[in-house]
C-alpha cells in the first residue's frame, strides 16, 4: 500500500475517532444527568429521614413526609436502573465497535456493527427517525473495524444531509452471493454532476455535505479491499441512498495486505 | 407557595423521571411529566400551568419550537430550556426568539433548578395577577365611560 493512501486512511481514522468520542460523550451525558440528580435526591431524602427520626417519635405529619420520601425513592430507583442499563449498553457497543484486541479479520454479523454505529452516533440521530429493515444476513468474513468505519461514514453523512425530522433507513439483504447494506436518507440529495465524483479522494461539495469527500473515498477503498462494491443514487431535494455490497469471504490476497499495515 | 403546576418535557424518560422525583420530594408543586412535546401542547390547552421546563433536542419537535408554541397557548407560563449540548449559540437564539426565562445545561444542579422554578412560578403568578388587574382596570374604565356618557345625556 502506498503512503498517500495510508495517510488518507489515518486521517479518516482520526476523523472517525472524533465523531465517536463526541457521540459517546453525549450518549453518556443523559444517563449521567439523571444519576447525578438522583444522587442528590437520595442525599436530601436521607437528611429528611434523619430529621424525622431524631426525636425517636414519628408524628402523623412526619409520616406524610416519609411516604413522600418512599415515593421519590421509588422513582429514583426506577430511573437509575434505566440510566445504568443505558451506560452499560454504550460501553458494550463501544466494545463491539472498535475492539483493539479483535483479530483484524473476523467472521461477523454486520447487524452488530450497524447497531454499534447507531449507538455511538445516537446524539446525531436524536432529531431523526430511524427505520431498520434488517434481513437475514449470513455471517461474513471481513475486517470488522474497517467495515464499521464505512457504516459510521455513511450514517454520519446521511444525518448531515438531513433537516431535523428526516428519516434514516437502514436495509440489509442478501443479493446474489453478496450481503448488501443500504443506507437511505431523506436529505437534500446530491447534484447529478457531483454524484460521479463523490468517491474521489479529496472531493467535497463545499458546505453542502461537510467532510463527505474523505470519508467516502476511504469507504470505497475499504470496500474495494474486501472485493465488494459501493454505489450511490440521489435525487436532489428528496434524498440519497448508498449501497455497500460485500462478498461472504474475503478475496485471498486481501488478508495479508490488510494485516501488513495495521498494528496489532 | 401552594400547589402550582410544573410541566416537564423531555423525550428521555429518565430525565423527566429524575426531575419529577426531585420536585416531588422537595416541593409541593404538581408535576406534569411528558416525553412527547406534541402531547404536552395538547395538555396546555386545558390546564393552567405556571412553569414549563423543556429539553432542547427532541425528535418530534425541538425545545425552542415547543416553547414558542407553548407561549402562544399559555403566555403566563414561565419557560425554561434544558439542553444536553453546551450549545450557547442556540440557547441565546432561543432566549431571544421564544422569550425564555432561563436556560439550564445538563447535568443540572438541583438547587439551581429549585430556585429557578420557585422564581418562575412566582413570576407566573404575578403575571396572572397583573392581567387580572389590567382587566379590572379596563372594565372599570369602560363603566366610567358609560357613566360619563349617561351623565352628559341626562344634563345636556
Amino acid at each position: 500500500m502506498n503512503s498517500d493512501r495510508q495517510e488518507l486512511i489515518d486521517q479518516s481514522h482520526l476523523a472517525t475517532l472524533g465523531t465517536l468520542v463526541a457521540g459517546v460523550a453525549h450518549e453518556l451525558n443523559t444517563p449521567l444527568g439523571a444519576i447525578h440528580s438522583n444522587h442528590d435526591v437520595i442525599r436530601r431524602a436521607l437528611l429528611k429521614l434523619e430529621e424525622i427520626l431524631e426525636d425517636e417519635v414519628v408524628t402523623p405529619d412526619e409520616l406524610v413526609g416519609v411516604r413522600r420520601i418512599v415515593k421519590a425513592m421509588d422513582g429514583v430507583l426506577r430511573t437509575n436502573g434505566i440510566a445504568v442499563d443505558r451506560m452499560v449498553k454504550v460501553v458494550e457497543s463501544l466494545g463491539t465497535f472498535g475492539r483493539p484486541d479483535r483479530a483484524e479479520v473476523d467472521r461477523v454479523d454486520l447487524h452488530e456493527g450497524l447497531e454499534g454505529t447507531l449507538a455511538v452516533l445516537g446524539a446525531e440521530l436524536e432529531k431523526m427517525h430511524v427505520v431498520k429493515e434488517y434481513g437475514d444476513l449470513p455471517i461474513i468474513e471481513c475486517f470488522p473495524n474497517r467495515v464499521n468505519q464505512i457504516f459510521m461514514n455513511l450514517v454520519h453523512n446521511a444525518v448531515q444531509a438531513m433537516e431535523p425530522g428526516g428519516t434514516l433507513t437502514i436495509r440489509t439483504s442478501v443479493e446474489d452471493d453478496d450481503v448488501q447494506v443500504e443506507i437511505r436518507d431523506t436529505g437534500k440529495g446530491i447534484a447529478e454532476d457531483d454524484l460521479a465524483h463523490i468517491f474521489d479522494p479529496g472531493f467535497t461539495t463545499k458546505g453542502r455535505r461537510v467532510g463527505m469527500g474523505l470519508g467516502l473515498a476511504i469507504s470505497r477503498q475499504i470496500v474495494d479491499h474486501h472485493g465488494g462494491q459501493i454505489s450511490a443514487e440521489s435525487t436532489p431535494g428528496e434524498g440519497s441512498v448508498f449501497r455497500v455490497r460485500l462478498p461472504l469471504l474475503l478475496p485471498a490476497n486481501a488478508r495479508e495486505d490488510g494485516e501488513s499495515h495495521e498494528p496489532a | 407557595m401552594s400547589s402550582s403546576t410544573v410541566m416537564i418535557v423531555d423525550d428521555e424518560e429518565i430525565i423527566v423521571g429524575a426531575i419529577q422525583s426531585f420536585l416531588e420530594l422537595e416541593t409541593d408543586h404538581k408535576v406534569l411529566p411528558f416525553t412527547s412535546p406534541i402531547r404536552a401542547l395538547e395538555t396546555l390547552e386545558g390546564e393552567p400551568i405556571h412553569m414549563i421546563v423543556a429539553d432542547f433536542m427532541m425528535p418530534e419537535m425541538d425545545g425552542v419550537t415547543f416553547l414558542t408554541q407553548a407561549r402562544q397557548r399559555r403566555p403566563e407560563a414561565t419557560r425554561v430550556l434544558l439542553t444536553g449540548y453546551a450549545d450557547k449559540q442556540n440557547a441565546i437564539r432561543a432566549i431571544n426568539e421564544a422569550g425564555l426565562y432561563h436556560y439550564l445545561e445538563k447535568p443540572w444542579d438541583n438547587e439551581a433548578l429549585k430556585m429557578i422554578i420557585r422564581n418562575g412560578v412566582e413570576r407566573s403568578t404575578l403575571f396572572v395577577e397583573l392581567e387580572r388587574r389590567v382587566t379590572e382596570l379596563a372594565e372599570a374604565n369602560h363603566e366610567l365611560t358609560g357613566f360619563r356618557e349617561r351623565l352628559i345625556q341626562t344634563f345636556l
